[in-house]
């Protein structure tokens, strides 16, 4: 769906920004693990903006068990498949 | 009306570079920016450094992010040590080198309620709560007292928030054993340590997590997956009341709100209107908000803060305005008074010359977003918050920016109105003079000029952290430092207050002299701005000039350290007759002054009091043990 398809692009800015890295970067395939900038800080606010942005509430547990980029995507519920 | 438009020449270009970095309203913008903010605010220039030690009972990644980009915004740029997760107090009780090492000006506890290891059994007696409570504060008045005498900071303590469930219900407020009740009388406790130790702050979360509502305060998802004691939205919260005091050690608080009229402080225009139509007071829904706005800045004006008014009207009716009979403010409460048709940048840095102060202390607020904007672009260095145009919400948001905020409270901050506007009426009696000299000899002038004494404490460490121009050296001490050279022999110490027959200027000079051997180096000389060109730095170097005769002392070593605003004592050594030092740089000179056979003192208008410097100690003004000697 267009929407979602924006709110997905939004997103992955967004998560560009946590990262610290240049705007575009990320695509949705990266690997967390490979992901130098990936920490608890960064995981911290990725749930405050999965609230903020989508009303969903994260626990850490749930998080385990994303290993890409695409899959925070589809816990936050803006790629169309929710998780 | 031919000056409205000519305001390229009032363009601020303080040399402290403005921020131009809005941070985000938001816990979750201001998260997901950090690194992209943080390397804007960097860029600033003259960020002052500062050293804070974070001892947490929790997780305080998140404190620690979010104060370092409030701080920065504020002009100070913080190295931070952090302690493991609830390592506070170990770190402290068992001295982590690592911590010791670091030598942190300020420590940070960031404690709440889950800290508390035990509360009151249901239905204990009230003794045994009691012993409760003693025995809590003698575990945190150990680890502070060997904060502060080990490591010489500065304590910023929270105090405690309360628990989001209640098992007894209300019986948790009313009764002794109730969790409420326990944590209210440990707060009560904290209060009052922090009466009596000047170098022991609250950060008060209780209110705090009021103002956030306690399930914010406290989310059970960032509890229980990171430790974190208080949610991001709450830290953002936090972390802003803790950059208030923080930039009030560091003399950062704005000092001067400047407001304009109509549609501000009362709604109408009081030159179309008239006064008796001005929308103000109880019988007007409206009315009744400009009246609670202007007790707000009454309440602001009690205790210190500078008013100033920049409004686009004639005079005669600005000041007309305040003769309504609701107006709570008065003409005489105001220090500048500025209504004509002027730009109001031109205005507004009138008004801070006329007060002598910076114009990165002064906060305006108007109504009118043309104006805002306006001030905003052409004065960078002022405060310019987006008050909108609803009267209600303008406490509130110069209340969430903290401008204000202090750390102290002293006499000399409330007589503040007083000093400024008994210096308006000195400038008008310099009119009246053709000679400099003869009008300062009609001042009547009297100094006060002693060793540090107890008394002055508080206010001495105020001024060392806040005085901007007329400081040599721009040297920073925390209340602790300042005690500790109190009390140091080898110290030379001086503080003036001086007195004129408008009315009493309050402690406005210290001196800080390291004597080593027959020299003495001056490590701080400042003045306040209220009493430049009144010879005062004078008599506190004919009072240094006896204590250094006192000592034996043949040398005294003047340190000029260039800051963007001490320019105005860059040549203060060469005009008392000190020689500069050989091959010294610009920013940090040396001079030297040896000091003569004979002295004639410099200072010819003010009368210092007989038994000043020398002075046998009294009962109300006991001077520190060491420096009595002098």
């Amino acid at each position: 769906m267009p929407e979602n398809g924006t709110k997905r692009k939004e997103f992955l800015l967004e998560m560009d920004e946590i990262l610290n890295l240049p705007a575009g970067t990320l695509r949705g395939a990266e690997k967390l693990e490979d992901l130098e900038n990936w920490d608890s800080t960064s995981l911290i606010t990725f749930i405050a903006m999965a609230e903020t942005n989508s009303g969903v509430s994260l626990s850490p547990d749930e998080i385990v068990t994303c290993s890409t980029v695409g899959d925070l995507l589809r816990l936050a519920r803006v790629d169309g498949n929710q998780a | 009306m031919g000056r409205t438009n000519d305001i390229s020449a009032v363009t601020d270009t303080a040399s402290i570079a403005p921020v131009s970095v809005q941070l985000p309203g938001n816990a979750t913008d201001l998260m997901r920016k950090r690194s992209a903010l943080k390397r804007e605010l960097l860029k600033q220039k003259n960020l002052v450094p500062t050293r804070i030690a974070i001892l947490g009972g929790s997780t305080t990644t998140e404190v620690k992010s979010m104060l370092e980009l409030f701080l920065l915004a504020q002009g100070l740029e913080p190295k931070f040590y952090e302690t493991g997760y609830n390592r506070y107090y170990e770190d402290v009780q068992f001295e982590n080198p690592v911590l010791w090492n670091f030598k942190p000006e300020i420590v940070f506890v960031h404690t709440t309620w889950r800290n508390l290891a035990q509360f009151p059994e249901i239905l204990e007696s009230e003794n045994d709560v009691d012993k409760r409570v003693r025995h809590e504060m003698a575990r945190f008045q150990s680890f502070w007292e060997k904060i502060h005498d080990k490591l010489g900071a500065l304590i910023i303590q929270n105090n405690f928030d309360l628990p989001h469930l209640r098992p007894l219900g209300n019986l948790e407020a009313s009764q002794s054993f109730g969790r409420v009740n326990f944590l209210m009388r440990l707060n009560a406790e904290f209060a009052k340590y922090a009466q009596s130790h000047p170098h022991f702050l609250i950060n008060d979360i209780l209110y705090l997590s009021a103002q956030v509502g306690l399930e914010e305060w406290q989310r059970n998802n960032f509890w229980y997956a990171f430790h974190m004691a208080v949610g991001p939205t709450a830290t953002m919260a936090l972390t802003r009341s803790l950059t208030g005091i923080i930039k009030s050690i560091y003399g950062k608080s704005k000092k001067c709100l400047v407001l304009d009229l109509d549609n501000t402080l009362w709604g109408g225009v009081v030159g179309d209107d008239g006064v008796q139509n001005l929308i103000l007071g109880r019988d007007h829904a409206v009315g009744e908000a400009f009246l609670d706005f202007q007790r707000y800045v009454k309440g602001l004006q009690r205790r210190g803060v500078i008013l100033a008014v920049c409004s686009k009207n004639d005079p005669e009716n600005a000041k007309a305005g305040f003769s309504h009979p609701d107006s709570i403010l008065k003409v005489e409460d105001f220090s500048s008074f500025k209504a004509n048709w002027n730009p109001k940048p031109e205005n507004l840095r009138e008004i801070a010359a006329e007060l002598n102060i910076g114009l990165d202390s002064m906060v305006f607020v108007d109504d009118n977003p043309a104006e805002r904007a306006l001030v905003a672009e052409y004065l960078p260095n002022v405060a310019v918050p987006e008050v909108g145009s609803e009267v209600s919400s303008f406490a509130g948001i110069l209340e969430r920016e903290g401008y204000f905020e202090m750390h102290k409270l002293v006499q000399d901050d409330l007589n503040r109105t007083a000093y400024y506007s008994s210096n308006v009426q000195r400038d008008a009696a310099q009119a009246n003079f053709g000679d400099y000299g003869e009008f300062l000899a009609s001042l009547e002038m009297t100094a006060e000029i002693r060793p540090f004494i107890p008394t002055y404490l508080e206010r001495i460490t105020q001024l060392i952290n806040k005085t901007n121009q007329f400081n040599l050296t721009t040297r920073r001490y925390t209340s602790a430092e300042v005690e500790a050279i109190a009390q140091d022999p080898s110290a030379i110490t001086l503080y003036g207050r001086l007195a004129d027959k408008f009315g009493d200027n309050g402690l406005v000079s210290v001196i800080i002299g390291r004597v080593l051997g027959e020299t003495a180096e001056i490590d701080i000389w400042l003045m306040s701005c209220r009493v430049f060109n009144r010879e005062m730095e004078l008599a506190m170097f004919d009072a240094l000039i006896e204590q250094c005769q006192i000592r034996g002392i043949r040398k005294i070593v003047g340190v000029y350290i260039a800051s963007p605003k001490n320019g105005l004592v860059a040549g203060l050594y060469s005009s008392l007759g000190f020689t500069a030092m050989d091959a010294t740089p610009a920013e940090q000179q040396l001079w030297h002054y040896d000091m003569p056979a004979t002295y004639a003192s410099k200072s010819h208008h003010i009368r210092r009091a007989a038994d000043a410097v020398i002075a046998a100690p009294s009962a109300e003004n006991e001077p520190v043990p060491a420096t009595g000697l002098l």
